[in-house]
């Protein structure tokens, strides 16, 4: 106990350090900075459109309505319809990219096989082409497979970009497993399928988190690809049907329809963020110092 | 050696006898299956059309209709495609402007939730917030508070004196570039202190024990012990900022839609414009391979800088 404490001063230590009043308080100040807008916007979102039109003063603060959520989910913009979009293609996307990056990990991971090195690097090098770079061929590609304005084509692509950095952190995931724990389950005559479900799984399942996390993330907030490979209003994401609420294409613009939309493609980030922090954290620091 | 120990391992009585193939080999073809459907995945969207890209863009290629082969012809108009250029130039210098600004403001704000104080952990998560939503999101927040005279930002700034509440921000290329940089900033430098700070987290505490002995000030440990040994962190994050502002679209397209004119229109924006607006998909083609080549030479030196990293 003690040794613990003075180990833990002597660390503290090491740092040159303020008091912690001052320290909370810098801190605080800090994060106000990035939390504030984000809080002043899910705010704005129950303000009437008529005072986010108008420029903020004191004397409408207190008139808070629901009437601009109500207005975009049930009215022509349907963005309703968009939000389930939205999350079909986020949910299949993460899906996939954890099965097929599990797979692909477990095999790189564990099995020995020729040009397993050059299959690994194969997949790990889409990571440095941009996807940007590829998406006129990839329309024309889509189109002839008729995968084009289709959530299966859009999520298909996704996983496609989601997997170089998902195969990386399985394989890990699956090479920090002991192998006699490997050998053991191969000792009782599990083959490599039933070793996977039944002996791995648990071992594994961190890794997996990361993965389903990092693709579910991507497949929201992307705006760029779904922009191109969809061109069906009914069709489109929550991030690019706002791109038509700001425009105003079904009518006059609505700035409190806008901020509101944005409020609801925001507060999912922000929870599966703070529920699954660890696990993204994980991805982060093991893409940082190995990357 | 690895394959030694299985080729020698004694067989155990409870395996049974594999159908004419031996161990080995049963791994190697189900390793290779294992992997079939990530690479099936890798091939059929990212490398299938990275080559037919290459290849449309030595076509004349409509979105319609039959096509020529021209060889090199949209990469000789390129050089004389003003739009494209001046996005190029323009993409160049927004890089120039947010990547030492989110690194200087990543590094500040991994010096405050670097240690284990009490805090620490819930201000990395809120100062992280803004990077996970999303800049998509955050656009569009930024086109309804930019707004003159209704806009929060402007009133803010007008009542602190330091712009004018009827300010049109996004339809003046300066300022609409300002804007843009200080929106970009703030949602990415919650990245680069996530990296830098697990990079000082993996600095041996010892040292700066040893350099506090010496009398070091708090400069002299940041200057001569965590900048040099985050070198790599440093390096990867900047990297990341290069290649991601180079790479920029959404926010130019939701708050100026490039405008005006052509003047806050980014590389991206121009490849998007040519294929889908103007329908020229050869030369779309051609922007992209160039597009390819310049992120592909950044990915390079990353390589290079990291790997003399190891050597050093």
């Amino acid at each position: 106990m003690a040794v613990a404490a003075t180990r833990k001063r002597q660390r503290r230590k090491n740092y040159n350090e303020s008091p912690l009043w001052l320290y909370l308080l810098v801190g605080s100040l800090v994060s106000a900075v990035f939390v504030v807008p984000l809080m002043w916007e899910i705010f704005r979102s129950f303000q009437p459109a008529t005072a986010i039109s108008n420029p903020p003063s004191a004397a409408t603060f207190g008139h808070l309505t629901l009437e601009n959520y109500r207005a975009l989910l049930t009215g022509q913009d349907d963005i309703i319809r968009n939000v389930v979009n939205s999350i079909i293609v986020a949910v299949l996307t993460s899906v996939l990219t954890a099965i097929v990056a599990t797979l692909a990990g477990y095999g790189f991971g564990r099995f020995r096989f020729r040009f397993s090195g050059l299959a690994f690097g194969m997949i790990l090098l889409a990571l440095m082409i941009p996807f940007q770079a590829v998406l006129t061929p990839l329309f024309l590609e889509l189109h002839s497979l008729h995968l084009l304005n289709s959530l299966l084509g859009l999520a298909l692509f996704y996983t496609a970009f989601n997997l170089p950095f998902g195969t990386y952190v399985m394989r890990n995931s699956f090479l920090a497993v002991p192998k006699e724990i490997i050998n053991a389950a191969r000792v009782d005559g599990a083959g490599p399928m039933r070793a996977l479900v039944s002996v791995l799984r648990p071992l594994v399942l961190p890794g997996v988190a990361t993965t389903a996390l990092y693709a579910f993330l991507f497949s929201w907030t992307e705006f760029l690809g779904a922009l191109t490979l969809m061109t069906n209003d009914g069709l489109f994401t929550l991030p690019v049907a706002l791109s038509n609420v700001e425009t105003g294409t079904y009518g006059a613009v609505n700035y409190g329809l806008l901020i509101a939309g944005a409020v609801i493609s925001m507060v999912p980030c922000i929870v599966v963020y703070v529920s699954l922090q660890r696990y993204y954290v994980r991805g982060l620091v093991s893409g940082a110092l190995k990357g | 050696m690895a394959q030694t120990q299985t080729r020698t391992r004694p067989r155990l009585p409870v395996q049974p006898r594999p159908r004419g193939r031996s161990q080995g080999q049963r791994d190697a073809r189900t390793g290779f299956l294992l992997v079939l459907p990530a690479l099936a995945f890798v091939a059929v969207f990212a490398r299938y059309p990275l080559v037919f890209g290459a290849y449309i863009s030595l076509t004349n290629w409509p979105l319609v209709g039959a096509y020529h082969f021209i060889g090199f012809g949209n990469y000789v108009s390129l050089i004389h495609n003003t739009v494209f250029i001046q996005s190029i130039l323009f993409t160049l210098e927004y890089t120039a402007i947010v990547t030492p600004a989110i690194l200087l403001v990543g590094y500040g704000l991994a010096i405050v939730v670097r240690s284990n104080r009490r805090g620490a952990t819930v201000f990395r998560t809120l100062i992280f917030l803004p990077f996970i939503v999303g800049l998509v999101t955050e656009s569009y927040m930024g086109v309804v508070e930019l707004q003159p005279d209704s806009g929060s930002i402007n009133v803010l700034l007008s009542k602190l004196g330091i712009v004018k509440a009827s300010t049109a921000w996004l339809v003046h290329t300066g300022l609409a570039l300002t804007a843009i940089s200080v929106l970009v900033i703030w949602f990415a430098s919650g990245l680069t202190m996530m990296l830098l700070m697990a990079g000082m987290q993996s600095i041996p505490r010892d040292l700066y024990a040893a350099a506090k002995v010496d009398g070091a000030s708090w400069w002299d440990m940041e200057r001569y012990i965590t900048i040099p040994l985050l070198r790599r962190s440093i390096v990867l994050s900047l990297i990341i900022s290069v290649i991601g502002s180079f790479l920029a679209f959404n926010q130019f397209f939701i708050l100026t839609n490039g405008g005006p004119g052509t003047s806050t229109s980014t590389v991206v924006m121009s490849i998007y414009s040519a294929g889908f607006a103007q329908f020229d998909i050869g030369l779309a083609s051609a922007m992209s391979v160039v597009l390819i080549i310049v992120v592909g030479l950044i990915s390079f030196a990353q390589f290079y800088f990291l790997q003399r990293d190891v050597t050093d």
